[in-house]
């Protein structure tokens, strides 16, 4: 035995892993550093004359990482708020609030076996849920968060968004097919019937606004609706907007449209035979869709980052910081320590109990305070996106939980009433809504006084 | 207008609303804990079974168990014999005259005791004597009161209920909760009673036969009728 191995097989557990590690990174560190002064320049320029690719590569990703805390946070939203609505507590116990509770589930899932029953398709077992998965996230991809902030402003977006929503029938079908299960066939061709359905009025209900926008540019769409919130659509398209939101429910399988997986009736639908992480990504499909149907909602009929109201005046902040000189420095050196005095001055004269250090403190929390609201105001100000960005999670939050009070409120409907429905009412209320819509462009534009 | 559509959904919509917001009933168990009273035990109910009959059995077990004495019941025992009471008298203004009565330590007359076969109680009230009048010896009363008469008549436990001071329904309850103890006399002893009922002629012949034969010797097969049947 050679005293390497012999040394080697001395070390504990974490000094095996420390002594591969430490000495990989030195490697890979020196290796990227070499590469970066070597390359860097080169793929600088060949990102740069590729500029649209890259754009596309990196929203993409950021889209990809934005579904998981976006379904967490809508996934403890659900717990919470039915809770609350049961009268009951809801998660409390894991963070703040309980609010990791949805991150623990996931890890849960995460480190559950991942089974594939005998005789099932391994292929299309493992890519049902995928197809699923990135059938949503894809969609994210031409919605527009605020000013400047979107995947990609594709001139054909609304379309984009249907043609890529409806590849989750495939997927759904793709599950219940390859589990070898004849109940989870059925469920897949009950989900496919449902989702197929309900795809019609929900494409119907938009075009009386593309008629009205004249494109279907997500962009467009939105900054046509901007000043008061009398310019949202939702004034011009209300019976559109009824539809739309009603189908857009039954295409997100939400309550009352749960039917694909009625948890508390049927076992699982499609999903019967999927455990583990392929479950999850089912699972995670159908919170990243409640929030793109909510974003959607609000984009299309409720102004998208615009916000409700115009300023009545401009308001321009006109700072240049540069113009300060050493006042600027002298501003950043006494402002903390005058805020923090100022505000623990009335704290300190309040009470005769308070101490002079808990004045203090409770001063600079203050001070703090003082200064993160001044700071987001100005960005709130000064940076469209920022405002944009605020109003569009505003809203969209809003119909998240418009989304989760319906779940906590409303029985489940049966499944001939779900076909019923779809086709006896929404089908004829959509056709009608295109032709008084249509009817009313050529009105407007034929009379309309010069 | 009693029909707006959606109305049913506004309504529902609004009532979980308002509970979003309404207080939580929850209680965090480990940490924090009801205070009830020490002799809270839940609630009392009365139920019924799929035919529309009471389930209660009359085994006064919940009337012994309730720690306040708050159960006051009467009823007719499971086969409808005859009737048994739990709780003061007091309670009941058409008892109070027994419970007087009681007291004094007469013999109570309630008609609802009455049908019952009268029974020869010198040999009860020598068991009693015995038994110093306990009623913490109920169990080895009630045993030799069952060994003197072969089962326990309804007037023997009257009796009993009487000298020892223990209530009718608990000596009841006692008595229904042993299996050897029984409230009537062995099925075979009935059935002859009743056979020789509806046949006096062959009853009267036997009589006569028997006392013709007493002197000869010759044993008798069949036993004679309880004579204080």
């Amino acid at each position: 035995m050679t005293v390497v191995a012999k040394s080697w097989n001395r070390l504990t557990l974490p000094g095996k892993i420390v002594f591969t590690v430490v000495p990989l990174l030195i490697v890979l560190t020196i290796v990227a550093v070499s590469v970066i002064v070597l390359l860097g320049p080169t793929v600088i320029d060949i990102l740069a004359a590729n500029i649209e690719i890259v754009r596309f590569v990196v929203a993409v990703t950021i889209i990809l990482l934005i579904t998981v805390p976006t379904a967490f946070l809508i996934i403890y939203m659900e717990m919470k708020v039915i809770a609350l609505m049961n009268l009951r507590i809801g998660p409390d116990r894991v963070g703040p609030f309980g609010s990791a509770l949805s991150v623990v589930h996931g890890l849960k899932v995460l480190m559950k076996e991942d089974f594939t029953p005998t005789g099932a398709d391994p292929l299309v077992f493992t890519w049902a849920p995928v197809v699923v998965y990135l059938s949503a996230v894809m969609t994210l991809l031409v919605i527009p968060f605020a000013p400047g902030l979107f995947g990609q402003d594709l001139n054909l977006g609304l379309l984009y968004f249907f043609a890529i929503g409806g590849l989750s029938v495939v997927g759904l079908l793709m599950a219940g097919w390859s589990s070898y299960n004849k109940y989870s066939l059925l469920g897949g061709l009950r989900s496919a019937a449902q989702v197929v359905s309900y795809e019609i009025p929900l494409t119907l209900s938009v075009v009386g606004i593309i008629l009205l926008a004249g494109s279907l540019s997500l962009n467009k769409i939105v900054e046509n609706q901007s000043g008061w919130f009398t310019n949202w659509y939702v004034f011009q398209q209300p019976l559109g907007a009824l539809i739309f939101f009603i189908a857009a429910t039954a295409e997100a399988n939400r309550t009352p449209f749960d039917l694909t997986e009625a948890d508390s009736e049927i076992v699982a639908g499609f999903a019967t035979e999927y455990s583990g992480m392929r479950f999850g990504f089912f699972f995670f499909a159908e919170y990243v869709n409640v929030f793109i149907i909510s974003a959607l909602t609000v984009t299309l009929f409720f102004g998208g980052w615009n916000a409700p109201f115009a300023w009545p005046w401009d308001v321009a902040l006109s700072l240049d910081p540069g113009s300060y000189g050493i006042g600027m420095l002298m501003l950043f050196a006494i402002g903390p320590v005058v805020l923090t005095l100022l505000f623990a001055a009335p704290i300190w004269l309040a009470s005769a109990r308070v101490k002079w250090w808990q004045a203090l403190i409770g001063g600079f929390v203050l001070a703090n305070l003082f200064l993160i609201t001044l700071g987001l105001a100005g960005a709130y100000i000064g940076l469209a996106w920022v405002a944009g960005l605020l109003w569009f999670l505003l809203k969209t939050y809003t119909f998240v939980f418009t989304f989760v009070w319906m779940r906590g409120t409303l029985p489940r409907v049966r499944i001939d009433q779900l076909m019923d429905f779809a086709w006896k009412w929404m089908l004829p209320a959509s056709v009608v809504n295109v032709f008084v819509t249509a009817a009313a462009i050529v009105v407007v534009s034929t009379w309309r006084p010069v | 207008m009693s029909f707006v559509p959606g109305l049913g959904l506004a309504k529902g919509m609004a009532l979980t609303l308002r509970r979003f917001f309404e207080p939580k009933v929850t209680i965090m168990y480990p940490e924090v804990r009801l205070d009830p009273a020490p002799k809270f035990r839940g609630r009392l109910q009365l139920l019924y079974d799929e035919w529309g009959t009471l389930k209660c059995e009359t085994c006064f077990q919940c009337a012994q168990a309730c720690p306040i004495e708050c159960i006051d019941m009467g009823g007719i025992d499971t086969r409808g014999r005859y009737h048994v009471h739990w709780g003061a008298p007091e309670t009941y203004g058409e008892r109070r005259e027994e419970s007087a009565l009681r007291r004094s330590g007469r013999a109570v007359p309630d008609p609802a005791y009455q049908p019952f076969a009268a029974v020869d109680l010198g040999k009860l009230d020598a068991i009693l004597e015995d038994y110093d009048h306990d009623p913490d010896r109920m169990l080895q009363i009630l045993e030799a009161t069952q060994a003197a008469y072969g089962y326990l008549p309804v007037a023997a436990l009257k009796r009993i209920s009487q000298t020892t001071g223990a209530w009718y329904a608990m000596i009841y309850g006692t008595a229904s909760y042993y299996a050897h103890l029984r409230f009537e006399p062995p099925a075979a002893e009935i059935q002859k009673a009743a056979v020789d009922a509806h046949r006096p002629p062959e009853t009267a012949y036997l009589a006569a036969l028997d006392g013709a034969l007493s002197g000869s010797g010759r044993r008798r097969q069949r036993s004679r009728p309880v004579a204080d049947a």
